[in-house]
């Protein structure tokens, strides 16, 4: 793999709103669907799709609970998902000069 | 994809995770903790002074007040040495007034602790006055108008401490403040379920 091989490049989080999901839990820790879906600033359709794709991948746990008889799904980045984001930084890092000029 | 993408990707990252630490802080259980750990320090107090308790104040507040400054550091200590992303400019402002509160009211009881002058029992008042304070500037800053009310529970609190000052039973309506108009707002704040608080 070379420093500009496109192919190394995550598919799951080459997508902005999960890209964006996956970096919000990283920084949360844990958070309930309506605060990812505020901070995605998306709707609950478009939320719900992205985070059970996250799920299939094994990138974001989910767990459902009751919190005053309503039911309130939690998200947690799993070990996978965070290092697939610290790749994907990476990989991204690794497009830019050592020496932090602008090329292009 | 072009240097110029990746360094907006980069920087949509840091935005994302920082707005996730925003989000962490604002749920954070510190209010509670604080709450807890000095309405057990004003029990414990009045304890001794009944004869109830062998453990002075002078070691029982340091314990209490310094187990809180080390949860509420925390943070700030994992953070050491991490790269620094954008910040929501309100949720520094929020930190950087109860930090305030906190060190001032840290420095304060310290200072009146080592003189002596503590014992007058103005402390408590000046206590929930600053408390105050911090509640009404977050009511403001988070756009929660019910903390508010808290502020203005706590200077009539603040009020009622200062006329009880020279009573023995004021630690204890210190300890009941302490848990409802701090740890009892933390605990609401933490367990409401639409879980932004706008910070």
């Amino acid at each position: 793999m070379t420093d500009y091989d496109h192919a190394a490049i995550d598919e799951i989080l080459h997508s902005r709103v999960r890209l964006a999901i996956v970096a919000f839990l990283a920084g949360a820790g844990v958070a309930d669907f309506a605060a990812v879906r505020d901070a995605i600033k998306t709707t609950d359709g478009n939320a719900s799709v992205h985070l059970r794709k996250l799920e299939d991948a094994g990138y974001v746990a989910v767990e459902k609970r009751f919190v005053a008889r309503k039911p309130q799904t939690r998200y947690e980045l799993t070990e996978a998902g965070r290092q697939a984001l610290l790749h994907y930084v990476a990989h991204l890092e690794n497009l830019l000069p050592r020496d932090g000029s602008q090329t292009r | 994809m072009t240097e110029n993408q990746a360094r907006e990707d980069i920087a949509f990252i840091r935005r994302a995770i920082e707005d996730g630490r925003d989000y962490a802080s604002a749920r954070s259980p510190d209010m509670i903790v604080w709450g807890v750990a000095v309405a057990a320090g004003y029990l414990g107090s009045y304890a001794f002074q009944r004869g109830w308790s062998p453990l002075s104040p002078q070691w029982l507040w340091p314990l209490c007040i310094g187990l809180a400054w080390i949860y509420s550091l925390r943070g700030v200590l994992k953070r050491i040495g991490a790269p620094l992303g954008a910040r929501n400019p309100m949720t520094a402002a929020l930190r950087m007034l109860w930090l305030g509160c906190g060190v001032f009211l840290t420095t304060l009881g310290i200072a009146a602790g080592w003189s002596g002058d503590i014992r007058q029992g103005w402390f408590n008042a000046v206590v929930a006055g600053v408390l105050g304070i911090g509640f009404f500037g977050t009511a403001r800053l988070v756009n929660l108008p019910w903390l508010r009310w808290v502020a203005i529970s706590w200077w009539l609190g603040e009020l009622a401490l200062f006329a009880l000052r020279h009573r023995i039973e004021a630690p204890v309506l210190a300890a009941v403040l302490m848990l409802l108009l701090q740890a009892g707002p933390g605990l609401v704040l933490l367990t409401r379920p639409a879980a932004r608080t706008g910070a």
